[in-house]
């Protein structure tokens, strides 16, 4: 999909809580992990919010067990 | 939920260190993939790729013998796809170079910047659109912090309760 319209204030990102579930984060973005040394602007990533997954900060589904 | 689905209708998978894509519409089925590498490509799990499974460079292997496009990958590190030799026959640079440009971070200005704090919330900033609860609300030039360890009383936002449960992430 092309941004054909670039202004200042266009949502260059959708963030989806999703319920029961990990952070889904879709677009233009760029993601820095402080602490592990990641850098990933792969345009679309399932971030943990339970606090178990194995593969921190992505979800591995660790929720639902 | 997890099944990641682009808007071309392709699928894909990252690790720490590549990416891989998946295009059903061009598989044909010769199964290289999970005869090779069961761990990371078995067809009767959901998502059916486990990027967990295998070694990164296994996983690029097993890739690279996939007959068709269904599967490519490319490394997160755009410097260095910009090296890769074409013995990798399944990097996305020979089987699909319309991705490139989709991850060139140069030609995308502005981006969200997404900061996963040390032991904290992910702080998000940038204009983005925020789904919650079945609401969308725009976010302009603010920022979000959202809890990852589980134990906020303000879901989804973080309330510093990360520090009371000493999380580690």
């Amino acid at each position: 999909m092309n941004m054909e319209e670039k202004k200042e204030n266009k949502s260059q990102a959708v963030v989806e809580v999703i319920d029961s579930g990990p952070l889904k984060i879709s677009g233009n973005l760029l993601l820095k992990d402080l602490k592990k040394d990641i850098t990933d602007n792969s345009g679309e990533v399932y971030l943990c919010r339970c606090g178990r997954s194995g593969n921190k900060p992505y979800c591995d589904r660790s929720h639902k067990k | 939920m997890e099944r990641e689905k682009s808007f071309s209708g392709n699928r894909k998978y990252s690790n720490k260190e590549i990416t891989v894509y998946w295009k059903p519409s061009a598989c044909v089925h010769a199964s290289y993939c999970y005869r090779e590498l069961i761990e990371v490509f078995d067809p009767s799990s959901r998502p059916w790729v486990d990027m967990n499974g295998a070694p990164t460079a296994r996983i690029i292997e097993t890739v690279n013998m996939c007959p068709t496009e269904a599967l490519t990958w490319k490394w997160n590190d755009e410097e260095r796809n910009k090296t890769v030799g074409n013995d990798q026959t399944n990097h996305i640079k020979f089987r699909r170079p319309e991705l490139i440009e989709e991850s060139t971070p140069e030609s995308k200005e502005n981006p969200v910047s997404v900061k996963i704090m040390a032991d904290g919330p992910v702080v998000i900033k940038g204009n983005f659109t925020l789904i919650y609860s079945g609401n969308n609300k725009e976010i302009n030039e603010s920022l979000i912090s959202i809890c990852r360890c589980g134990a906020s009383d303000h879901m989804p936002f973080c309330d510093g309760k990360h520090r009371h449960i000493g999380f580690n992430g």
